[in-house]
């Protein structure tokens, strides 16, 4: 429901000077540094992976 | 100024002594780049035309160091045929060195050693305890107890002057006893809507290769005085002819600005394994099959098989919330499938709590919920008349919850310096792990950045 919205949202860009608060470093959407460990951890113990910008390959993950 | 490089070549090999020598080219590498990395902005480009001021994508050298401690238990081992201590302990250090080439291109360094010690792989020979009788629930100490994975990822990225437009070429490498991995990756990224939309594709080819570590009653000549059991020890075993496993991964991720607090993206993977899908060690007991044992250790039968392709499907998104000056909202779901018929949902949330200008909280969820590959039997449940099958728990129907919790001190002026290196953040953070079939872990990280002025 949210990503239909999402995509369906205003056409209206947002310029540049109201883009401070999603400038704010935990607004990003990439996955953070420090949840790196975490995710490797997703992967070994998972069966699931991937979408998340994270590891798509390499390794056995055999542990 | 110009910028020169010097390649290092990394040889690896199957000891620790050339670990450590991985490991000393790479730091060799890493400070070379970092002292002839270094350009000012907004100074005159070489062909002497001078196009005024250019932000530069990174204004500073960043280095990132990063650690982690995890710890796990769990009862159903894959090496031991899903029934069997999984106690595991995993110490990992990483360095990633992010340089401004010039205004326009950065090179990142990630490498790092990833040790770990693991009761279940102990287990590939369980007749090497020097006391004590062979058990699934008792580490042995044999070589297999414990190994080290060396991984160095150098990545190059180019932003056009617009910064519209983002290459990325990525190289990578991995090496630990039994397992090497060699890959690349290209990516191209296009933001339009005065940056409001950015779409990107990546792609990634990984060549890996197993040395694969049978069980060790399925190696050649393996004999016991105490075996127990009817008849003759037959196993079905007949070792992999295929040890190689390719992976081709396209991922394709579109993210939107949707109000001046509200920004999402989506994230579609399609990725395609093919060759030894199996891990050589993990054992597998048929219910067809008589048993036998040493000692309390019960002897395979077969180890894991798997098709030769698999075919995954994973598709995200996140959602981010900037809710006031205290709080954000960080969403993250996805739903999975793949070829072997598992199927996994995955739902995270952080809430970043601004507690003061320098220190942050994180406090998070994780729910995960996946069903069973096709293939995957508890012990002594398949026969042997399977083609395919795993007693490999990781791939069972199970529910898992991760509670954690972050912190963060952050300095934007980097003041606390030594030399030229400033601290700008430090980052803690800890989570606890359990799965519905008793797996629990504790992962426990810590990092640094750093900048270089």
């Amino acid at each position: 429901m949210l990503f239909a919205g999402f995509f369906t949202t205003s056409c209206v860009a947002v310029k540049e000077y109201e883009k401070a608060q999603l400038n704010a470093e935990d607004m990003g959407l990439s996955a953070k540094s420090i949840c790196r460990f975490e995710t490797n951890m997703h992967i070994y113990r998972e069966g699931a992976a991937g979408a998340n910008g994270g590891k798509m390959g390499g390794g056995c993950g055999c542990n | 100024m110009v910028v020169k490089w010097e390649a290092v070549v990394v040889v690896i090999k199957y000891n620790n002594t050339h670990y450590k020598r991985l490991f000393c080219c790479c730091l060799v590498f890493l400070v070379s780049a970092t002292l002839l990395g270094q350009t000012k902005a907004g100074t005159p480009l070489k062909n002497g035309k001078d196009k005024g001021y250019v932000k530069k994508v990174l204004d500073q050298i960043e280095v990132e160091t990063l650690f982690s401690y995890y710890i796990q238990d769990g009862q159903n081992a894959a090496v031991t045929g899903g029934e069997g201590t999984e106690f595991l302990t995993d110490t990992s250090s990483t360095l990633v060195i992010r340089i401004p080439i010039n205004e326009n291109d950065v090179l990142s360094i990630d490498t790092g050693l990833s040790a770990y010690t693991s009761a279940s792989s102990s287990n590939v020979n369980p007749f090497d305890q020097q006391n004590g009788v062979a058990s699934p629930w008792v580490a042995s100490s044999g070589a297999s107890s414990a190994d080290v994975l060396a991984y160095f990822n150098p990545s190059y990225t180019h932003s056009s002057e617009d910064r519209n437009t983002v290459y990325t070429a990525s190289l990578a490498a991995s090496q630990e006893y039994d397992y090497q991995s060699f890959g690349f990756g290209l990516g191209l990224a296009k933001l339009y809507n005065e940056k409001n939309t950015e779409i990107s594709l990546l792609s990634k080819v990984y060549f890996d290769a197993h040395k694969p570590q049978y069980p060790i009653e399925l190696r050649g000549g393996f004999f016991d005085n105490n075996m127990r059991g009817s008849g003759t020890y037959a196993p079905l075993f007949n070792g992999f002819s295929q040890l190689k496993r390719n992976t081709y991964a396209l991922s394709l991720s579109f993210s939107q600005i949707i109000s001046s607090r509200l920004q999402g993206a989506i994230f579609i993977d399609a990725v395609m394994q093919e060759g030894l899908l199996s891990s050589p060690l993990q054992r597998v007991y048929f219910a067809d099959r008589p048993d036998f044992f040493v000692g309390d250790f019960q002897l395979a039968d077969q180890v894991e098989t798997l098709p030769f392709y698999r075919y995954k499907y994973p598709i995200g998104g996140r959602l981010n919330y900037y809710f006031n000056d205290w709080v954000m909202v960080r969403s993250y779901a996805r739903y999975y499938m793949d070829s072997w018929g598992m199927q996994g949902l995955t739902a995270e949330l952080e809430l970043p709590i601004t507690i003061s200008p320098s220190f942050s909280l994180y406090p998070n969820y994780r729910f995960y919920q996946q069903t069973a590959a096709d293939y995957f039997f508890e012990k002594e449940v398949a026969t042997s008349q399977e083609t395919f099958y795993t007693s490999d728990y990781d791939l069972s129907a199970f529910t898992s919850h991760q509670y954690g919790m972050g912190l963060r001190y952050k300095d934007i002026f980097a003041s606390a310096k030594l030399w030229r290196i400033g601290l700008k953040a430090v980052d803690l953070r800890y989570s606890h792990y359990s799965r519905s079939n008793g797996l629990v872990a504790n992962i426990s990280s810590l990092g640094f950045l750093f900048v270089v002025d």
